[in-house]
């Protein structure tokens, strides 16, 4: 069972974190800190972070494009960790069979927020013509009304009246129904590669292909590496006491900055290059001012 | 036209902090399909315009209309759009106002794209991997990691609003290039975090191991010995290319991994690593 005030703390984040993605964008929207703060509002921390991760994972590439809808992954974290909590469904099962079909779902409510809003356009453009300030800024403020419900009202609902229901089946999938429960976890463990697919045909592989193969190999190498030492440490602390050495697993921190070291390279060769061509940043800003004409319009916007 | 008055007031530090609170915390708040971003412009620059044309004028009202029109840029750069705008308004006034359509058209393009790829891909893909890496093991670090990196992002977006107002049109020829060689060299990162995820974040492995005769044909181990995490290269591969497809949306493409996940799963080929 949810107890109310996890009922209410939840959709209270359900509503906060839309309208911290649309505005200060300050993480706390992304979904591995929504399994985060589900799990720890559940008891269950650590739950909350594998199923938060996986989404988070599974949606990398998935930004907001010029305005469009895209898969509501917070929504689906949230009452996937609840529900796993609470209905003892195996988080990497959960991450399937609930995260995916809520946030699929939830692109329709975001629809619904964002048609929503265009009343209170309406609203402006009416209190443009009277002149009444206070009146464009409460419409404006009121936008966030739509944004907040479309998230609050559904989480609430589900988390509400959702739990009985996915106990059923979390228990169907654990005995009758075992391969459905274990196909549900492959796939959570596979759903990652489409976040990785995504943010591949969003960015230029085709250009930078060398840096994707050194990414690989590189980690590749030292993830199967660090993996042995880890399993070669914990045999020989089984067969002597005096072995007390402790190893870790690879850290991403650490392939983020060979990366960033790669990155910094061509950033500094790409500057030198061009500011020997153009000799310096002196003439460079004379140049600019020189498409500038005298009414201020931009006759060479080359960006 | 009632042009040629040329507004008095000169904007403040006050102003910018105020543009600033409202373009942080309010900017999106009213985008609707019809005209996006349009009202969150308005509310951000509504005060300033009040100064700068009067209460109850027909200037006000002229230039309150055009700022209702349809804009959507990246909220991540927006500020840089409304500096350069009032450093035009301040000083031209209603006369500036096709300089302003112009500007705003001209440049939320450019912007959107650039700050999408930065601010809405890389830097949450860069960051998430980081995060989710650690969460995967139990570990919340990772998060706040992030979320100081955000705190950044923000300071940024507070302090380039003055310099925007300041530099006025230059900025944009100026940075152009610097811009362009940022863009570039963060998605090396991008690019080079992606290989780096498909090793280490799809724990999957072949579960396939036919007898041929009395010896088991163990797939994962010879897979293994071709090169490790040969699987998950071999399905981020496949993905890419169905994403590539007609009519593919990456909702769509979910749904197809995890049925064929769930079918291969029950068929005894791959199982979770």
């Amino acid at each position: 069972m949810i107890a109310w005030w996890q009922i209410a703390i939840l959709t209270l984040y359900a509503g906060y974190q839309i309208l911290d993605e649309l505005q200060i964008y300050s993480a706390m929207s992304s979904p591995v800190f929504a399994g985060l703060v589900t799990g720890l509002v559940m008891g269950d921390m650590k739950a909350g972070l594998m199923i938060g991760a996986s989404v988070q994972l599974m949606v990398l590439g998935v930004g907001t494009f010029g305005g469009a809808s895209k898969i509501d992954a917070n929504s689906g974290t949230i009452l996937a960790t609840a529900f796993s909590v609470s209905s003892g469904m195996k988080p990497a099962t959960a991450v399937a069979a609930i995260a995916v079909p809520v946030a699929s779902i939830m692109i329709q409510t975001d629809i619904l927020a964002r048609f929503a809003n265009t009343f209170f356009a309406h609203r402006i453009d009416k209190m443009v013509d009277e002149y009444n300030y206070k009146g464009i800024e409460r419409y404006f403020l009121a936008g966030a009304l739509p944004w907040a419900l479309s998230r609050m009202i559904p989480v609430g609902l589900a988390l509400a009246f959702g739990g009985g229901f996915v106990t059923n089946v979390a228990h169907v999938l654990n005995t009758s129904w075992k391969w459905l429960g274990d196909g549900l976890t492959t796939a959570g463990a596979v759903l990652p590669a489409v976040g990785f697919a995504i943010l591949l045909h969003y960015l230029p592989v085709k250009k930078h292909f060398a840096y994707l193969f050194l990414g690989f190999t590189f980690t590749m190498l030292f993830t199967t590496l660090f993996g042995s030492v880890q399993t070669l440490g914990t045999a020989m602390t089984e067969v002597t006491k005096k072995f007390t050495a402790n190893f870790n697993g690879l850290s991403m921190l650490a392939m983020a900055f060979i990366a960033f070291a790669f990155a910094a390279i061509a950033y500094q060769q790409s500057t030198a290059l061009h500011d020997s061509t153009n000799g310096g940043n002196g003439e460079n800003g004379a140049a600019a001012k020189k498409n500038t004409n005298e009414e201020g319009e931009i006759t060479d916007d080359e960006l | 036209m009632m042009n040629s008055k040329k507004p008095a007031y000169k904007l403040t530090d006050k102003d910018f902090r105020q543009i600033n609170r409202r373009s942080l915390f309010g900017f999106q708040l009213g985008w609707n399909y019809e005209r996006m971003q349009a009202s969150g412009y308005l509310y951000t620059i509504l005060p300033q315009l009040r100064k700068i044309y009067g209460d109850g004028t027909p200037e006000l009202k002229k230039m309150m209309k055009t700022h209702t029109q349809f804009f959507n840029t990246s909220n991540f750069f927006n500020t840089i759009i409304t500096g350069i705008d009032l450093s035009v308004e301040e000083q031209e006034g209603i006369a500036g106002e096709e300089t302003v359509v112009g500007l705003k058209t001209g440049l939320m393009g450019s912007f959107a794209s650039i700050g999408d790829s930065i601010f809405a891909a890389l830097i949450p893909a860069i960051f998430g991997a980081i995060a989710a890496n650690m969460a995967q093991e139990g570990n919340p670090v990772g998060v706040f990691i992030w979320i100081a990196a955000q705190v950044a992002i923000m300071v940024f977006r507070w302090k380039q609003l003055k310099i925007a107002y300041k530099e006025g049109v230059s900025l944009v020829t100026t940075m152009s290039h610097r811009l362009a060689a940022l863009t570039n060299a963060a998605t090396i990162m991008g690019v080079f975090m992606v290989g780096a995820l498909v090793a280490t974040m799809i724990n999957v492995k072949f579960a396939f191991a036919p007898k041929i005769g009395n010896v088991p044909l163990d797939f994962q181990k010879y897979s293994d010995m071709i090169i490790p995490k040969l699987l998950p290269a071999l399905i981020v591969g496949a993905i890419y290319w169905l994403l590539g497809r007609k009519h593919m949306t990456s909702t769509r493409a979910i749904f197809i991994v995890l049925f064929v996940s769930i079918a291969l799963s029950a068929l005894g080929v791959i199982a979770k690593g």
